[in-house]
């Protein structure tokens, strides 16, 4: 895939900023609470600098997704996860105000997890059952904390805490753990049906990304009331537990971040599917905005006012995705007028003002493109019509030859039969029996000529038995030595029959005409998806499409049905004729 | 002679009825497309089918598939095929396919009412009647193709042409003006030539002559 060179504009330069004084101030508070923590001599140093760190790898990938894809909101997210981290960290001070700080924002951690996986991939929530339960997870996680220190004697002495009061601190408990789980049902939920209307290939990002994320979250609260409850674990080494486990998150959601996005992963699908598409089916503009916007689904589209419809570059009609789909669309304009549309997925780009700033930017470029496919979409259209035209033609050959068969071919039959009985007669006198036998002969010979017509129109070989009987046919009433090779021609649409046919017969008729040849052959065969036909000859050669010698005639047949035409005929060493059919239907 | 009639235009089946009938043969059924004339056939079990070879229900070729599994059913059954427009691929599938009686005709021939019903009375004693045109198309390719052939003299080429039409030596004396003694030197030379056996039953002959120039002009391969 083409990789862009962006001109990093003034905005850029300045997010850039902004974004190194925030990682300058966070990661030096931090910094400075792991010296408070350490001096605090709380648990041992190392314990501390496996939490900081973990915080530092939060808020590191988050400021780099930020700055890769500045308008997806996960990169903050993420960052405040690990803000969130560090506050809690604070728990394990020694000096008063800062545990205080820390025993607030012990658990928002979970709430800012919970928060990331609705928010996934776009970093913006999307409906409202997903809005309420990302509210519902900070008011879990942060209001419910409230009667856990405030009422706990453990928090004594500290600026939060109110009274002693062990029946407040139980019912609290038992408050913030339903309500827990509930949140974590309804993110279930929420997700799983996300995951059903995902295509396949996204599926196999999504469900290990949710499945540790939902994981993650539970794997915390429960760990440290049951395991430490049932089996006697080291706090310590629960606590470094739940740190690897959360750890994990930033990793696995930077990581879709900026590789542009889980559409990315269905990369190689998409790049297999555009290489087996026919033609450059996606424009340079297309692959731009495709990379400035984060999206490699991405399409441009072009509007043709005549035709009253959308079409690729490649004048492919394209239906704009309807409301309410995984799609979006947002229409470009020049002076006014709509010249194309921006497809996009709505999962990945949240923002359509984006989008349609975007189009603005590239306007020009699409007019032109669209001029182009704009083209390429009537020149198909003409070579649609010519086929029909064959079609027809065809179509009309065969009505008419089955016409004169079953008709008049019929009743010459029985006129002759009648003037031939008259004939035979007894009481006929010699002169009825002489010109009755005479008319039946004149009728005969009517009959041959018929015959002759209806050959010309649509051989009866080719009607009953095909292309490989009608040629041998054709060759089997040539006055000069020839030899039909065949290949395995099999069944082939009626229009690429009759048009083989014809091309045999022309060129055969050209060889007997022009080439004073001794001997031709013919060879007939059928390699993937095309009819090859040859005709060779050993006669005076010097044939050319332009010297009128019938080739010209053999081209346009070929080149209605998207055929083509070889000619080698060097002065003195015979023809080679060479014409391919494609085998659509 | 009974007779089963393939042919799906009523008129003309009638009228070959008609001419069967006066003619001394008995007309047993008459089928309208490929399917019925099997069925019919082995019905009646006829002594001889006559067969268009397009019919429908596709209008293609199912009255010479007819006949072809016909022959193959019941070998001693004489089958006629007759077409608006004879081609040397079918007369080769059913000499391919039979050994005695069988014909091959341009339909327009059934207007000549006494040679055709000859032709049919000659082919029902086991003899092979190929149209004319079709043994025109059978030795012009053989004469380019086949050096033994091109050894024949002209006047032989005219003989070994109404031998593969089924005609008699005092047919084919009549029709060349000559001598029937000089009728049987001129085929003894053309057997010695193409290397065929002298036999003196006319039917094997005709079969013999017809064979050979099936065989000699065979072009398609794969």
């Amino acid at each position: 895939m083409p990789q862009l060179a962006v001109n990093r504009s003034d905005l850029g330069r300045s997010l850039r900023r902004a974004l190194a004084y925030l990682a300058a101030v966070v990661l030096g508070g931090s910094t400075l609470l792991l010296v408070i923590l350490i001096d605090g001599q709380n648990a041992p140093a190392w314990a501390f600098l496996v939490y900081s760190g973990t915080c530092w790898l939060w808020f590191l990938a988050g400021v780099f997704a930020w700055w890769r894809r500045p308008s997806n909101g996960l990169g903050a997210l993420l960052v405040l996860g690990g803000i969130a981290l560090t506050l809690g960290e604070a728990n394990s001070s020694t000096i008063v105000a800062v545990a205080a700080v820390g025993v607030v924002f012990a658990t928002a951690i979970l709430a800012v997890v919970v928060h990331l996986l609705h928010a996934f991939p776009s970093g913006r929530i999307r409906g409202r059952a997903s809005r309420i339960t990302v509210i519902a997870g900070y008011v879990v996680a942060i209001g419910m904390q409230i009667p856990l220190y405030a009422f706990n004697p453990a928090a004594e002495g500290l600026p939060v805490f109110i009274a002693d009061r062990p029946d407040l601190v139980a019912v609290g408990d038992v408050v913030q753990e339903v309500s827990g789980t509930l949140v974590m049902i309804a993110t279930t939920v929420i997700l799983a049906g996300r995951l059903r209307r995902a295509k396949p290939y996204q599926r196999r990002v999504l469900i290990p990304l949710f499945g540790y994320g939902i994981v993650a979250v539970l794997y915390i609260p429960v760990s440290s009331s049951l395991l430490s409850v049932w089996f006697d674990i080291d706090p310590l080494l629960l606590a470094l537990s739940q740190v690897v486990v959360v750890a994990g998150i930033p990793i696995a959601f930077a990581l879709a971040v900026f590789r542009g996005g889980f559409a990315r992963t269905g990369e190689l699908e998409e790049l297999a599917t555009w290489l087996g598409t026919p033609g450059d089916r996606r424009s340079d503009l297309s692959w731009a905005l495709a990379s400035v916007l984060g999206d490699s689904s991405l399409e441009l589209v072009f509007w043709v006012p005549e035709e009253s419809r959308y079409v690729d570059s490649a004048g492919h009609q394209v239906l704009l995705p309807r409301p309410g789909t995984l799609r979006s669309s947002v229409g470009v304009e020049l002076s006014g007028e709509p010249i194309g549309a921006i497809v996009y997925d709505s999962e990945l780009i949240d923002d359509p003002e984006l989008v349609r700033t975007a189009g603005r930017v590239v306007a020009l470029g699409v007019d032109r493109e669209r001029l182009t496919a704009a083209l390429r979409l009537t020149e198909q259209s003409l070579r649609r019509s010519r086929e029909r035209i064959v079609e027809t033609a065809d179509r009309e050959r065969r009505r008419i030859a089955q016409d004169l068969h079953d008709g008049l071919q019929v009743q010459l039959v029985l006129l002759a039969l009648e003037a031939q009985q008259l004939a035979n007669e007894l009481d006929s006198s010699a002169v009825t029996r002489i010109r009755a036998t005479e008319l039946r002969r004149g009728i005969d010979s009517a009959a041959a000529e018929l015959r002759t017509l209806v050959h010309a129109v649509m051989p009866s070989s080719l009607v009953e038995r095909g292309l490989a009987m009608a040629t041998e046919d054709l060759m089997d009433r040539l006055p000069l030595p020839s030899s039909l090779h065949l290949g395995n021609i099999g069944s082939l649409p009626r229009t690429v029959e009759s048009t083989a046919y014809f091309v045999v017969a022309e060129a055969v008729a050209n060889v007997m005409k022009h080439a004073g040849a001794s001997k031709v052959d013919v060879r007939l065969a059928k390699t993937a998806g095309t009819l090859n036909i040859e005709v060779v000859d050993n006669g005076v050669g010097g044939a050319s499409i332009d010297r009128g010698t019938g080739i010209r005639g053999l081209l346009d047949r070929a080149d209605v049905l998207g055929g083509s035409l070889r000619l080698d005929s060097p002065a003195g060493r015979g023809t080679n004729l060479q014409v391919q059919l494609p085998i659509s239907q | 002679m009974r007779v089963v009639i393939g042919e799906d235009e009523a008129l003309l089946r009638r009228g070959l009825t008609l001419v069967l009938e006066n003619a001394g043969f008995e007309v047993a059924a008459a089928a309208a497309d490929g399917a019925q004339l099997i069925d019919l056939t082995e019905r009646h079990l006829p002594d001889m089918v006559i067969t268009d070879v397009r019919m429908p229900p596709t209008h293609t070729d199912e009255g010479m598939v007819a006949a072809l599994h016909i022959a193959r059913e019941h070998p001693a059954m004489a089958v006629v095929v007759l077409s608006q427009h004879v081609q040397r691929r079918y007369a080769v599938e059913l000499l391919a396919e039979k050994r005695q009686g069988i014909g091959y005709l341009l339909k327009q021939r059934i207007a000549d009412v006494e040679t055709f019903c000859d032709d049919l009375r000659r082919i029902c004693a086991g003899g092979a009647v190929i149209d004319p045109e079709v043994v025109a198309i059978m030795m012009a390719r053989a004469s380019l193709d086949d050096s033994a052939i091109g050894r024949l003299t002209t006047r032989q080429l005219e003989v070994l042409k109404l031998v593969a039409e089924g005609r008699s030596n005092g047919s084919i004396a009549a029709e060349l003006v000559i001598t029937e003694k000089a009728v049987v030197q001129h085929t003894s030379r053309i057997y010695d030539t193409l290397g065929l056996l002298i036999d003196d039953d006319g039917h094997r002959r005709v079969m013999a002559v017809l064979k050979y120039l099936s065989r000699s002009s065979a072009t398609a391969d794969g």
